[in-house]
């Protein structure tokens, strides 16, 4: 009994410590400048201070730069989602010959340092008319996200139990229906996390979203983010404010996600 | 690399990906690769410079530096979270979930990963703020157990260390959501069976747990130590490569020279180096790998 | 799987929506019918900078008749890194502010992505109303040196570096307003005996080598910056100035003028410091005066001129500039000219900014004044030295690493001055290519 209590008090003190940066951006985005300038970004804000939040959201016209991010991440978490779906499957399962140097084309596409593609891919945007447009933000992200998936995937339907698709094949199924009837309803714990992971890491995307979304109007939530930093100054307060403004989406976005993962928590394995 | 032979046409599959890798990927490397032959200011023509770069680069004392911090930073976001994160996940899995409840696994596993979400600007100026050598909360608190406060990102011996700290908080939460959901594949008999059989804790942990869900840990090891090699946006909202170079990383120096000094072609062949560097480590994860399965 | 399917399907609608958009203004610089000027710039709505220019949109409208002025506020970050993609592009802007200096205005000058603006600038008087000094960073020569040459931008504001200061810390130490270096230093040293870190800095950011800088001019006459910003000469890094500004600045950190523990600390921090009054001096430029003026409650503050100096690091403020791809040219001089008006330059100079063609006499505040006063004390004398991270791109960088080891104490200062000197060299031989 000790025991079991000592393991879980250690486990939520961890926990707490992950989470302090968070309380400090929300008590920092609650707290009117002149408290900031004279108590510090550690001392408690006098009154509740919510103009900051107001200021930011009407200046940036947050409503749009959410809706903006909504599109990118989700169109990107979905199709990068199903690509891998489809390159994992043709890698893990098919096992097409030269697999092992596919994947690891894949990867290097996954970790090529954005610094590097950024003059290129911004002369071919250019010539096909997609500069400073959404899509060519979705297309380019799909594509760096799927790698890691079709990576991740296949490492996981290497081990799928063949016996299932053989039986499925006797039955006639053929390639396309083993697939969506049996490869993608098991490995859905996996295709969750995957979407999670995607669209988590494309919300808080920021380099080739300042580069490649030049109108207002196309931006996302964290360049916004960066259009606090003015030619000298930052007001830290109003950066708070944003910040919990830019945070909010994800982790909600996460939390409900989270029901989907915690099904399985006890389930066990899909046999 | 053999394995019994399939019917083939599984490649078909392959294809909606090679049109846009195409696109998206190796063609602008290659490009990239050409940039980096030439004099280039990212605006106009390029002048062709044959190998001027690679000779300036190899001489280039700041270019070894970044790359002995950025070792430092693959121990901080890749061998340090996937330890950790094998304990926790083992323990939310295993134990909490089992004899506490799954709600409260779940809650703990979403404290752990919330770091991730936390766009990195704004994780830059939190630390920032907790590191503050004259009112950050950390020298508050040493103060208080009467120890010596230190000045942690702006003394160049402490600064990445300070750094490494920061990378392995924003780190956990991955190997734990990716650990957990491995952990799911596994068949719960083997658990019971060795538990039947009186097995510690730690025993199951290191007979089951591990080599079930080793794709997994190589997934996370490999994966971590590429995001370690091409950490950026720590690097620039914490220190900017500072104090005096102490945290510099290679892609901070190719951003540096692609959009501060407007040097695009010597920018490109430091991009070049480490996505072969990138590609050397890969092949060498992947070849383990392999032999493993 | 029916729910697959609808994913997909959702998602191609999504696509098909993120495809259009964006673009839909058509810009048709047609004579007659609707047009609209596309005008970006990145300060904040509440500076000086930001009231005056709201205030010249409005003025437009009116007297444009037909045109709508579409502003969108950017980040400086955004401008800083992708400018040269923009302006390359036909998304570009009509008119946008852009940051001063060679290796920003400069360099697109040279590129081709500006418009030439020196026929307009002759024509509607601005060589007239801008003095010499202001005039500086507004021209490049086609190497994109900064000082002569063709207008490729207009500045319609100032800015310089001085000294703010506490006025009821230095009555309490019993300190008075110094007039001359040594006094300077006089009054560093009684607050160091009472136990108080005189000067706020921040050694990540640009406020340390400004400070550095300061020191150095404090040795030099107006050739040697010429030399060292213009190329008009060899830039000695060895020679008295560089060594006096390293050794002297080494030395303020050792009898504790400036906090050892200040190198990691950003512009931000030192601002947030001064303003809580945990530091008596701030050594930064005119960009903190509205913010200062709007946050400080609790005791009186003021401003001097770096004492002794005859020269300051200061400029003109950013750029208006015209890109080369700009479809409504016209309406863009029109706009310029607007903000070079009197009314609005009198606005700016009341909202806490630095004017270049104002009335003194409709400037009403009196911090206001001295800050203006100050300015013109600066420009008359030929006094602006710009900034010491402008000669060469990516310099700020450097500047900031040299500065650090001097605050660290972890490089000597002969060290420091070879480490600032190689890549200064370095941009010496690339220019002109």
């Amino acid at each position: 009994m000790i025991r079991k209590y000592s393991v879980l008090v250690s486990l939520v003190v961890l926990a707490v410590v992950m989470l302090v940066p968070f309380g400090v951006v929300t008590l920092n985005a609650v707290k009117s400048p002149a408290d900031y300038s004279s108590g510090g970004p550690l001392s408690l804000p006098g009154e509740l201070y919510l103009d900051g939040i107001v200021k930011f959201w009407n200046r940036v016209d947050f409503g749009g730069k959410l809706w903006n991010s909504l599109l990118i991440s989700g169109s990107v978490a979905v199709l990068a989602t199903v690509l891998s779906v489809l390159n994992a499957y043709a890698l893990g399962i098919g096992r097409v010959r030269g697999r092992m140097w596919i994947l690891v084309v894949f990867l290097v596409a996954n970790t090529l340092p954005q610094e590097a593609l950024v003059y290129p891919l911004y002369y071919l945007a250019k010539g096909v008319g997609l500069y400073d447009s959404r899509l060519a933000v979705i297309i380019i992200f799909t594509v760096i996200q799927s790698a890691f998936g079709t990576y991740l995937l296949a490492s996981v339907l290497g081990r799928f139990p063949h016996e299932i698709l053989e039986a499925a094949a006797l039955d006639g199924a053929g390639k396309w229906r083993a697939l969506w009837r049996i490869v993608v309803p098991i490995s859905r714990p996996t295709l969750s996390v995957l979407l999670i992971f995607f669209f988590i890491w494309t919300w808080n995307e920021f380099f080739l979203p300042l580069v490649f979304l030049i109108s207002n109007e196309n931006q996302t939530v964290p360049v916004a983010l960066g259009v606090l930093q003015g030619d000298k100054m930052m007001d830290a307060t109003m950066s708070s404010a944003s910040a919990l403004l830019g945070i909010l989406p994800a982790v909600v976005f996460f939390l409900i996600f989270q029901r989907t993962l915690t099904r399985g928590v006890t389930v066990g394995a899909v046999k | 690399m053999t394995t019994r032979s399939r019917d083939r046409g599984y490649w078909v599959f392959l294809l909606p990906s090679f049109v846009l890798f195409t696109a998206v990927i190796v063609v602008p490397f290659l490009m990239n690769v050409g940039i980096g032959f030439t004099r280039w200011q990212g605006v106009g023509d390029p002048r062709w410079a044959g190998l001027d770069n690679y000779t300036r680069l190899f001489a280039d004392e700041r270019f070894w530096a970044s790359f002995r911090n950025n070792v430092a930073l693959i121990v901080a976001m890749a061998i340090v979270p996937t330890i950790i994160g094998l304990v926790l996940a083992a323990t939310l899995f295993d134990y909490v979930g089992k004899k506490v409840g799954p709600r409260a696994a779940s809650l703990l596993r979403a404290a752990y990963y919330l770091p991730q979400v936390l766009p990195v600007a704004v994780a830059g100026i939190v630390w920032g703020w907790i590191m503050h050598p004259q009112f950050g909360a950390l020298n508050e608190l040493l103060k208080l157990l009467g120890m010596e406060p230190r000045n942690w990102l702006g003394d160049p011996g402490w600064a990445l260390p300070s750094v490494m700290v920061i990378m392995v908080w924003f780190q956990i939460g991955y190997p734990v959501v990716i650990f957990m959901s491995g952990l799911q594949r596994v068949d719960p008999a083997l658990y019971e069976a060795a538990e039947i059989d009186g097995a510690t804790w730690w025993r199951r942990f290191w007979h089951i747990t591990i080599p079930q869900i080793r794709p997994e840990i190589y997934v996370v090891l490999l994966t971590c130590t590429i995001a370690a090699l091409k950490v950026f946006g720590p690097i620039f909202v914490l220190t900017r490569g500072g104090p005096g170079g102490a945290t510099l990383v290679p892609s901070y120096f190719s951003y540096q020279n692609f959009f501060e000094k407007a040097n695009v072609g010597y920018g490109a062949a430091i991009a070049t180096v480490l996505t072969l560097v990138i590609i050397v480590v890969t092949v060498f994860f992947m070849r383990i790998q392999d032999k493993e399965s | 799987m029916f729910k697959v399917r609808t994913g997909v399907a959702l998602v191609a609608a999504l696509v098909a929506l993120a495809a259009c958009g964006g673009t839909d203004q058509a810009d048709t610089p047609a004579a007659d019918g609707p047009r609209t000027l596309k005008l970006w710039h990145y300060e904040g709505a509440d500076s000086a900078m930001g009231k005056a220019w709201a205030e010249a949109v409005k003025q437009f409208e009116a007297s444009h008749p037909g045109v709508t002025v579409t502003f969108e506020a950017k980040a400086f970050e955004q401008i800083r890194q992708s400018a040269g993609m923009i302006l390359n592009s036909d998304e570009a802007p009509d008119v946008m502010e852009y940051n001063k200096g060679n290796a920003t205005a400069g360099l697109l000058s040279k590129q081709g992505l500006l418009t030439d603006l020196t026929s307009e600038a002759t024509k509607r008087g601005w060589d007239k109303l801008l003095s010499p000094s202001v005039q500086t960073t507004a021209r490049y020569d086609e190497r994109g040196v900064m000082g002569a040459g063709n207008w490729y931008g207009v500045p319609n504001y100032a800015e310089y570096v001085m000294v703010y200061y506490n006025k009821d810390a230095f009555k309490k130490a019993g300190v008075e307003v110094p007039t001359t270096f040594e006094e300077f230093t006089a009054a560093l040293d009684t607050f160091v005996k009472a136990g108080t870190t005189p000067i706020a800095v921040g050694g990540a950011e640009y406020p340390a080598q400004q400070i550095f800088y300061q020191l150095a001019l404090s040795k030099a006459q107006r050739p040697w910056v010429d030399a060292f910003q213009l190329y008009k000469g060899k830039a000695d890094f060895k020679g008295p100035e560089f060594t006096y500004a390293a050794d002297t600045f080494a030395d303020w950190v050792k009898k504790g003028y400036i906090a050892k523990d200040s190198a990691a600390l950003k512009a931000e921090d030192m601002g947030v410091s001064f303003i809580g009054g945990k530091y008596p001096i701030m050594i930064s430029g005119s960009w903190w005066y509205g913010r200062l003026a709007a946050e400080i409650k609790d005791f009186e503050w003021g401003t001097f001129l770096w004492p002794g100096n005859t020269m300051s690091a200061g400029s003109s403020g950013n750029l208006w500039v015209v890109p080369e791809n700009a479809k409504n040219k016209d309406l863009a001089y029109d706009f310029i000219d607007i903000t070079m008006k009197k009314d609005i330059q009198n606005l700016l100079g009341n909202s806490g900014g630095v004017p270049v063609a104002a009335d003194t006499a409709a400037i009403t505040d009196p911090k206001s004044k001295e800050l203006i006063e100050n300015f013109n004390k600066l420009s008359t004398s030929d006094g602006l030295a710009f900034y010491p991270d402008w000669p060469a791109p990516g310099y700020y960088d450097v500047l900031v690493a040299g500065v650090q080891h001097l605050i660290n104490g972890t490089k000597t200062s002969g060290q420091v001055l070879d480490e600032i000197a190689a890549p200064y060299d370095e941009n010496l031989a690339d220019i002109g290519n």
